[in-house]
């Protein structure tokens, strides 16, 4: 099985070269774009900014470049990495294949702060749209938690699998009502248009003030996800397993969840909510490195980044002249990619 | 024969003494193609609710205010010459009306800016369902001439659209109301300006000005909402012999600023919205982040403060258009001025 050949390989020769790939992937995203800048400019600008002496280069050329194309491609890399690992957690920890970031209900809730900012001006301007998706993602993320601890009664203390995923069903479905209440209220021409940026996302706004809080962020939620890797392990072998070996599965799955939902809101609050890499990469990952999450959290991370990279390369150049929402080159190639994995992974357990 | 002619002139001129609206007897029925659909008139409605900004001034122009029992969807203030007129009638909401809230005025006429709302998605209704309860429809000819409504998230348009299917949109309405001097009047003085502005620009014989018309964005960094190729933007600019700097035939495309930077256009056209959905609605917004941003505040127009305001309407096809040629014939001298 192939599986077997893959994790056979030294997890620091995989780690090594995926890093290698994601440098790749950044110095493409510097040279592809919608308009063409020569080798030579992109070079001289890298020696400017590095702090070297270099020829002058044109002031539009050197913003594209620095102050447009860089900051896209390292938000595309947080965010892909934020969102592949809150989906290789919520995965394990609720036992369950189809578990991605936005299960808890986190990006209807980030559509409805959005609209409810840009349409009835909730936050008297001192409110960005960004601040607005922020707080809803996290409204609808508690409301989630608090009907799930409902749904179990405070007598075991503890959230089930099954009652989080059907209050995150409950919780998506009432915020993404609310956002179509807002909408009526201000329907017009161009309606759909707000709305898209947020369902579909979107990288174009990245700036460097975003990567300055993306970037400790990703990196913080990293540290906490891998610091679990070994009680990750042992829930998959189910909840009382991880608890006979010693794991307090109460507070871990509250600092878990906690985290991934943080990480998920902060990066749909800045991009949108960028669909498929939460849920295609972590199993595109398992296939190539295994299911010990010593070596899946990190190559999931790196995978992520990659992903969304090159996702938005191609979402940037697909129709000359216009870009097109990031979530629909992601579905494209997340949905077959997920149909292939479906059938052969079922091929592997049947077989 | 002369006259038989001058006792129906005489005729006309008795019945034009006694109802003032109807200048000029006309012969009913009045038949029109309107976008894919024919509508006959046997008499001059007696009422009409107007849903869109273009169609409700359109009938204040041609003085047919009186007529106007309710209207809807608005996108910014009305014109001044208009706002007392405005002020006696009822707004029936500031966007889209329900379909019990305009028949409910029994109107003689909908008439409809966008097939958005009246048309065959339409999201007030189709127009089979007014056509159904006797209620004729009227859409605004510049939302269907040359466009098709069912490709990209504004309609695509064709071919390039002209100020004719302004006229023609006064005209049709004027016929309807049998009211064809004051159509031919407006439609007139309309074109006069038009052909002023763009003789004036021509007189100027500048070489190589592009423009870019910035609407809004859905977000303040992301790519922005400009004035695709074919719109009334592109023919005021094709018109004044400017460069469209967007390319693409979508109504209002979305495009990168790294593209437009890289244009780098000669003007800058900011849309000045009063509706509040996004940040950059507000032409402020927009103007602070051109001058802040890293690329933007690095493009010419920026740096040389070539940077106009327009109000939004006239990025329609309506009858503001000719103060947007106006608006870039007067910024094409001022420039020519300097030099």
């Amino acid at each position: 099985m192939t599986l077997i050949k893959f994790s056979g390989l030294k997890p620091a020769v995989t780690l090594i070269g995926g890093i290698g790939i994601l440098v790749a992937a950044l110095g493409l995203a510097l040279v592809v774009g919608e308009t063409q800048i020569p080798f030579k400019t992109i070079w001289n600008v890298l020696k400017v900014e590095a702090g070297f002496f270099a020829p002058e280069v044109n002031p539009i050329d050197h913003g594209i470049l620095w102050s447009y194309r860089l900051p896209r491609a390292i938000i595309a890399m947080a965010c892909g990495a934020s969102l592949a690992l809150s989906g290789v957690v919520l995965q394990a920890l609720l036992r369950n294949p189809l578990a991605d970031p936005y299960i808890l209900g986190l990006s209807a809730g980030a559509s409805t702060g959005a609209v409810a900012v840009a349409i009835l001006g909730f936050g008297a301007g001192a409110l960005s749209l960004s601040g607005g998706a922020f707080i809803g993602a996290l409204l609808a993320f508690g409301f989630v938690a608090l009907l799930a601890r409902l749904a179990q009664g405070n007598a075991s203390g503890a959230t089930s699998s099954l009652a989080l995923l059907l209050a995150g069903v409950a919780g998506a479905q009432l915020f993404h009502a609310l956002t179509a209440l807002i909408i009526a209220k201000s329907a017009d021409a161009n309606q759909a248009r707000g709305i898209m940026f947020w369902m579909m996302g979107n990288l174009s706004g990245s700036r460097w003030p975003d990567v300055y809080l993306a970037v400790p962020i990703a990196m913080l939620g990293s540290t906490v996800i891998y610091a679990h890797s070994r009680a990750l392990d042992a829930m998959t072998f189910g909840r009382e397993a991880a608890q006979s070996m010693g794991i307090r599965t109460n507070l871990m799955m509250v600092i878990l969840i906690t985290t991934t939902a943080i990480l998920t809101a902060v990066m749909v609050s800045m991009t949108g909510a960028i669909g498929f890499v939460g849920l295609v990469v972590p199993h595109a990952v398992r296939f190539l490195v295994g299911v010990r999450h010593f070596l899946l959290i990190p190559a999931t991370a790196l995978a992520g980044g990659v992903f969304l990279i090159v996702a938005d390369i191609i979402a940037r150049i697909l129709i000359p002249g216009q870009s097109l929402p990031i979530g629909v080159v992601t579905a494209l190639v997340g949905a077959p990619a997920f149909a292939v994995i479906l059938v052969r992974s079922s091929r592997a357990h049947s077989g | 024969m002369e006259h038989l002619r001058v006792k129906y002139m005489s005729i006309v001129l008795a019945i034009a003494a006694i109802n003032p609206v109807t200048a000029v007897a006309q012969s009913y029925p009045v038949t029109l193609d309107n976008c894919g659909h024919e509508v006959t008139f046997e008499k001059a409605p007696a009422s009409a609710v107007t849903i869109g900004q273009a169609a409700t001034e359109a009938m204040y122009l041609l003085g047919l205010s009186e007529k106007v029992k309710g209207t809807a969807v608005w996108f910014t203030q009305v014109l001044p010459e208009y706002k007392e007129a405005n002020a006696q009638i009822e707004r029936l909401a500031d966007n889209t009306p329900s379909f019990e809230a305009v028949v409910n005025k029994r109107p003689g006429l909908v008439a409809s800016q966008y097939e958005w709302y009246v048309g065959p998605k339409g999201s007030v209704g189709t127009r089979e369902q007014f056509h159904d309860i006797g209620i004729p429809t009227y859409i605004w000819p510049a939302d269907c001439v040359g466009k098709d409504n069912s490709v990209g998230v504004d309609g695509t348009r064709e071919e390039l659209i002209s100020t004719e299917v302004i006229y023609r949109g006064l005209t049709e309405l004027s016929q309807i109301f049998g009211i064809e001097e004051a159509g031919e009047k407006a439609v007139t003085d309309l074109k006069a300006r038009e052909a002023a502005a763009i003789q004036r620009a021509k007189a100027l014989d500048l070489k190589d000005v592009s423009a870019l018309f910035w609407f809004s964005s859905a977000k303040m960094d992301a790519d922005p909402y400009v004035a695709g190729a074919k719109g009334a933007p592109g023919f005021i600019m094709k018109q004044l012999g400017i460069r469209n700097v967007i390319e693409s035939s979508e109504e209002w495309p979305t495009v990168g600023w790294e593209t437009i930077a890289k244009a780098n256009p000669t003007y800058i056209v900011l849309a000045d919205l009063q509706r509040r959905k996004f940040p950059a609605d507000a032409v402020d917004v927009k103007m602070e982040f051109l001058k802040n941003d890293p690329v933007a505040s690095q493009m010419d127009a920026v740096k040389d403060g070539r940077v106009l305001i327009l109000d939004a309407h006239a990025m329609d096809a309506t009858i503001r258009t000719i103060s947007g040629l106006e608006l870039m014939a007067d910024a094409m001298e001022k420039e020519a001025a300097k030099k």
